[in-house]
């Protein structure tokens, strides 16, 4: 997994690609310190570039999605096609992350 | 410049205390040597030193103790250092031994001829002191911080492997699969492997009262000992609602309502819950997020709706009881998400697509008792022998003359 933050008026805009898996705990814990150090109050996770999320990555946005509602922004989760995107309709987590 | 005891071990005074009792072996020809060598590491503080006059002598002393390093000379009689280093290399017990050689003619050949003997290291004569001190601590240390560390490791390996079998034994055994498969009337085909970490799979067979059986799957996010501790919670949670087991949405959302307090965040277990009546195909099942269970047919596959809030996120995730009939010629085959995820030779994951092809290809061959075997080679011949989660694949095959 990599992923680019660019923030402009406290929207931070993250740009994801690659595999969100088990192993890509650490950085993501990372990308939420990030940020959390951050004034914003909007986020959004662009999936557009990822090719696949397990069901630990699925968690990992869950914790991103409890981030937000305690630090009080909003999550939006864009782009997810293939595999996320059933994963994500599978999983009902699609209305869940989002708002 | 003066020798001061060997205090430079860092902060670890069990690593200061091991570097200092090593067994350190001596070995040449010469008298004086010996003494010479030995005076030295006794002023650095060592205190079990012993000594050998030639190579044959360091041979038998090292095969009745071990010590923890060997300082050794090439040029003896008999059997020459060249020999001792080759002989130790050459047996696996002497594996981690430090050997350090010590030489008077110094030619870039023959460094290459030590090292090549198996020496780990080289100090020439006449012997620095001070630099003989430091190279015998760092190899010394060298040695015990590996040990300690293998040994670490060894027994983390060991507690893994306890905890893996402990999961292992929460899958139904044998004799209770064939009560279930003699009093239903199918035939169940199981396969568990757990990931070279510890996993969070699980799953479940029951007979229930009128002619019904269950059959749950389910896998717990992420892997490691947290997963692996989840799933023993929720083997024990499920055991306390037996009266839910006939109505798989209710059995879900018991589940759910016990483990959302319970779960840390980000954890959850996504779940496939169905209760088959065996004499009339009559299905009913609630999904929780799992990968879609399959219905195999003589004429091809069919696939459940499993969409579900995953159990253990949040407090009203609203399951639903859906309703199937399985027909004579049809099997259930439900599995975890590795199945489809894990990567194939070419790099791309199977996918569910991939996977109802290759199940469409083994159901048109003859014996559907044994096509999660079959399906499960081909994955398998694909795979590293490690895999990265849990696999499970479970399968409810009709006995086509039970059911009619």
């Amino acid at each position: 997994m990599e992923y680019q933050i660019t923030t402009k008026d406290n929207v931070a805009s993250i740009v994801f690609s690659g595999d969100i898996t088990f192993s890509e705990n650490v950085s993501f814990r990372q990308l939420l310190k990030d940020i959390a150090e951050q004034p914003v109050n909007r986020c959004e996770f662009d999936l557009s570039g990822v090719d696949m999320v397990d069901s630990a990555g699925l968690g990992m946005f869950l914790i991103a999605r409890e981030q937000a509602d305690t630090a009080g922004w909003k999550l939006a989760v864009t782009g997810a096609q293939g595999h996320v995107a059933s994963m994500l309709k599978l999983t009902k987590l699609a209305d869940l992350l989002d708002g | 410049m003066a020798i001061k005891p060997n205090t430079q071990t860092g902060n670890n005074p069990e690593l200061i205390k091991s570097v200092l009792g090593a067994r350190i072996l001596v070995v040449d020809d010469m008298a004086l040597m010996r003494q010479m060598i030995g005076m030295c590491l006794s002023r650095g503080g060592y205190k079990n030193i012993v000594y050998a006059d030639d190579g044959d002598e360091a041979l038998k002393m090292i095969e009745a103790d071990m010590p923890d390093i060997v300082i050794l000379d090439l040029n003896m009689p008999r059997v020459s250092g060249y020999e001792v280093a080759r002989t130790l290399r050459a047996d696996s017990r002497y594996e981690g031994l430090p050997i350090l050689v010590q030489s008077a003619s110094e030619t870039p050949e023959e460094r290459v001829e030590v090292f090549a003997a198996g020496a780990t290291d080289f100090v020439s004569k006449p012997i620095n002191q001070p630099e003989l001190l430091a190279r015998v601590q760092m190899h010394l240390q060298n040695r015990f911080l590996i040990e300690s560390l293998t040994d670490f490791r060894a027994r983390m390996q060991s507690e893994l492997v306890m905890a893996r079998d402990m999961q292992q034994s929460l899958l139904p055994e044998t004799p209770s699969v064939r009560e279930i498969e003699r009093a239903s009337g199918t035939k169940l085909e199981s396969f568990y492997r757990a990931s070279f970490e510890l996993g969070g799979d699980l799953w479940g067979c029951w007979l229930l009262p009128g002619d019904c059986l269950g059959l749950f799957v389910l896998d717990i996010a992420g892997h490691g000992v947290g997963a692996a501790l989840n799933t023993f919670r929720v083997h024990a949670t499920m055991a306390r609602f037996q009266r839910a087991r006939s109505d798989p949405a209710r059995f879900l959302t018991e589940l759910n309502n016990i483990l959302v307090p319970s779960f840390p965040l980000g954890q959850f277990a996504t779940m496939f819950y169905a209760v088959l009546n065996y004499k009339t195909g009559d299905m009913t099942y609630a999904g929780a997020g799992a990968p879609r269970p399959m219905v195999i047919g003589d004429k091809g596959v069919r696939l459940l709706d499993s969409t579900g809030i995953p159990v253990g996120i949040v407090k009203k995730p609203g399951y639903v009881n859906i309703e199937d009939k399985l027909q004579p010629d049809e099997s259930l085959f439900c599995y975890s998400d590795v199945l489809i995820e894990a990567p194939q030779p070419d790099g791309q994951m199977l996918g569910e697509d991939g996977l109802i092809a290759w199940v469409e290809e083994e159901a048109s061959k003859p014996g559907r008792n044994n096509l999660v075997s079959r399906l499960l080679r081909r994955f398998f011949e694909g795979q590293p022998t490690s895999l990265p989660d849990d696999l499970t694949a479970v399968a409810v095959h009709p006995d086509r003359e039970c059911r009619k």
